[in-house]
């Protein structure tokens, strides 16, 4: 049922929900909320990982329900239309139409390009493309907007070349192109480095003050509480409004639990001069490094996107050869990836961490322990798939641990981890380097370094 | 740095298309040759010789080697033989026959290859999507070609992700299979996850077109390419027939 609304609400997007419930999902995923966005304003949903916040972020888009299959009962207004949705009603929604005026950049901004045009011009015409526009008024839309959010550089790239600062810029020029009144953005600063934060930042600010409105999902409201109009906390499947007092309460839980190298340390990493180049390049990323790391110790590497962070932990990790200089490791090492999705491959989260370890193996027994450090041992038998994204980080972290390894590298380990998670994750660091083990870590989220680093190693 | 031909796509693979299907009709080794020899030709100057040459060989050399066994060594024809091992035997007829159909695969295969090197997949894809077939079949034709080179860095990362859990570290033939099984099931997984991600937010941005679709991209066309391809189609039709026709009343 749809029916036109009255001047009298200025707000652009409505939600009124009653439930929002998956197909085969037992509970109610969402429950009784309320939420108006007005024009130009900041609204800000955070909650810990797996709260709902994409699945908010996708009702709000029009990607929820699918017709047929998830049963939303409440009603959305948009573009002054308000759509009721009940058990008896669930009307089909054109997607394209519903995203002329609520636009979804997702987690993984990546999914939103096509993947299939050859330059970023042409990403950002994709939906004007299908809308059948003119080329001449493609053009020129292109170039405005390219002009409006300081992207005239990136035009003539492939867009499977950039970075992850530039797919996410890209991917927000593109959202922006149909003009939509409200953007839903799902972490839109989550693992960018600072340049790429900043640039982020500013474009959402450029498109805010455009009058677009914004709604941001994330995992901690820190970083955007002081600009936002709107604070709420997803919890237990609905919102509740942040209080001013809540908002100061916030910052910094728990302080430095660093425990001191041990003066009778040994080496455990040995980095002499080295220089590391992928196979079939010319240039090399890492040159003349040198390295030492000892046991009880956790080295932070921090640099740039593409300063060789990654690079560095993959050749400790044995998966790249120097090109020149040595490189030794006393210890077994383990390292968790940066995209944990590349690092699971079973269909239960116990086989998951089982894989590839003998059944009669000490190893094998040390499983559901692992588990329940982690905080694992209730989803046991749940596919990792369907884990929110901070429980797959640490059955991917789980999966390193079970090789006890005595040197263990994390690619930007806090990456979708929430609070709890982050816990986790400091409290297994605690316990190799208690053990005599040592920790390399790279990331961007310079709070979680200061933490847990003993000290930190700049790459350039 | 390879040089680009500025012509429309389409263009180009029915010039492709008249030449292989009048090639086989011909049948005629030095025509096969010359044609091949023009192709190595424009791939010189294009830029893509050896790219060229090493993609006809690793297809033809098996292929070549395939023909000869069944023709030109264990054929039953009754033809004198030139050499004789026990059961094997080479004879003219043999061998003529295995170059015949070597010489014909070989220029399916070098203009084939050609015409891949020398064509934008991405004016492809546009001139397709400008075309009147089904936005579909840009996608699927575009999704082949660019999103294949996704799945092999994916299929990199799965590879890497395993080394580092000891799992598919095996050499040699046993150890390829043990990683290609390894591999086999997370990159299915991952891909159609993907799939299913990319999906719900293509629908948002308006694919597939339901009326009119347009493109920024520009496929430069012309009146003189148009008359090119409407002579090259028709070649590529009537021209084997009347090979086949000449070739059937000469033998009379």
């Amino acid at each position: 049922m749809r029916r036109k609304l009255t001047h009298q609400s200025t707000a652009v997007l409505g939600l009124n929900l009653r439930s929002f419930a998956y197909l085969d999902g037992a509970d109610a995923t969402l429950r009784n909320m309320h939420l108006d966005v007005h024009p130009g304003s900041l609204t800000v949903i955070s909650g810990h990982s797996g709260s709902g916040k994409s699945t908010l972020g996708a009702i709000l888009a029009g990607l929820l329900p699918r017709h047929g299959m998830d049963q939303l009962v409440g009603t959305v207004k948009v573009d002054g239309t308000e759509i009721e949705f009940s058990p008896s009603s669930a009307p089909r929604v054109d997607v394209a139409q519903w995203a002329k005026h609520v636009g979804l950049l997702p987690q993984d901004a990546g999914h939103y390009l096509s993947g299939i045009r050859g330059t970023v011009a042409e990403e950002l015409a994709f939906s004007l493309e299908n809308a059948g526009v003119p080329r001449e008024q493609m053009h020129r839309q292109v170039t405005q907007l390219a002009q409006r959010l300081r992207l005239e550089h990136l035009l003539e790239r492939n867009p499977q070349q950039l970075s992850g600062g530039q797919e996410r810029l890209v991917a927000l020029a593109a959202l922006a192109i149909s003009e939509p009144e409200v953007l839903v953005l799902d972490e839109p600063l989550a693992g960018l480095d600072r340049q790429a934060t900043e640039l982020v930042s500013e474009m959402i600010n450029m498109l805010r003050a455009n009058g677009t409105a914004l709604v941001v999902l994330a995992d901690s409201m820190q970083r955007w509480a002081h600009e936002a109009d709107e604070l709420w906390e997803l919890d237990r499947g609905t919102l509740q409004r942040v209080s001013s007092e809540k908002q100061q309460r916030q910052p910094e839980s728990g302080a430095t639990q660093r425990q001191p190298i041990p003066a009778d340390s040994r080496v455990l990493l040995n980095v002499d001069s080295v220089q590391l180049a992928y196979p079939g390049s010319t240039e090399p990323v890492v040159q003349d490094l040198n390295l030492q790391v000892r046991s009880g110790e956790c080295l932070g590497l921090a640099g740039a996107n593409g300063s060789g962070k990654t690079t560095l932990l993959k050749a400790i990790a044995g998966l790249l050869e120097p090109s020149a200089g040595t490189l030794v490791t006393f210890g077994q090492t383990g390292m968790l990836l940066q995209n944990s999705s590349d690092q699971l491959f079973e269909r239960t989260v116990f086989r998951e961490v089982s894989f590839g370890i003998p059944k009669k193996s000490a190893a094998r027994k040390r499983i559901s322990e692992v588990l329940a450090q982690l905080g694992l041992e209730s989803f046991a038998q749940t596919h990792p798939y369907e884990l929110p994204a901070s429980a797959r980080r640490l059955v991917a972290l789980a999966t390193v641990m079970i090789h006890e390894p005595q040197i263990l590298l994390l690619d930007e380990p806090t990456e979708a981890l929430d609070e709890a998670g982050e816990s986790k994750l400091r409290e297994t660091i605690a316990a190799v380097l208690e053990r005599g083990g040592a920790v390399i870590l790279s990331t961007h989220d310079e709070r979680f370094m200061e933490r847990v680093a003993h000290r930190v190693h700049l790459m350039k | 740095m390879p040089r680009t031909i500025k012509l429309h796509p389409f263009t180009i693979l029915a010039i492709a298309v008249a030449v292989i299907t009048m090639t086989t009709a011909a049948s005629l080794w030095w025509l096969s040759c010359a044609v091949m020899a023009l192709c190595l030709l424009i791939a010189g100057w294009a830029g893509h010789l050896k790219k060229l040459a090493v993609l006809s060989g690793a297809m033809l050399l098996p292929t070549f080697l395939s023909l000869l066994l069944i023709h030109g060594l264990i054929s039953r024809d009754q033809s004198p033989a030139i050499a004789q091992w026990g059961p094997l035997r080479v004879t003219i007829h043999g061998l003529e026959v295995a170059l015949s159909l070597g010489l014909r695969t070989a220029v399916l295969v070098v203009v084939g290859l050609l015409c891949g090197l020398l064509i934008d997949k991405h004016q492809l894809v546009a001139a397709i999507d400008l075309s009147p077939v089904p936005p579909q079949l840009g996608y699927l034709l575009a999704a082949t070609l660019f999103l294949l080179p996704q799945m092999a860095e994916k299929q990199r990362q799965i590879g890497e992700a395993q080394t580092l859990r000891h799992m598919g570290t095996g050499t040699g033939l046993a150890g390829w299979f043990q990683r290609m099984r390894l591999r086999a099931v997370p990159l299915v997984l991952a891909s159609m996850q993907d799939a299913q991600d990319r999906a719900v937010h293509l629908s948002a941005r308006g694919f597939p077109a339901t009326g009119s679709r347009t493109r920024l991209r520009t496929v430069p066309d012309s009146s003189v390419q148009r008359g090119i391809r409407w002579a090259a189609l028709v070649c590529a039709v009537l021209g084997p027939m009347l090979i086949l026709a000449l070739a059937g009343f000469g033998s009379r």
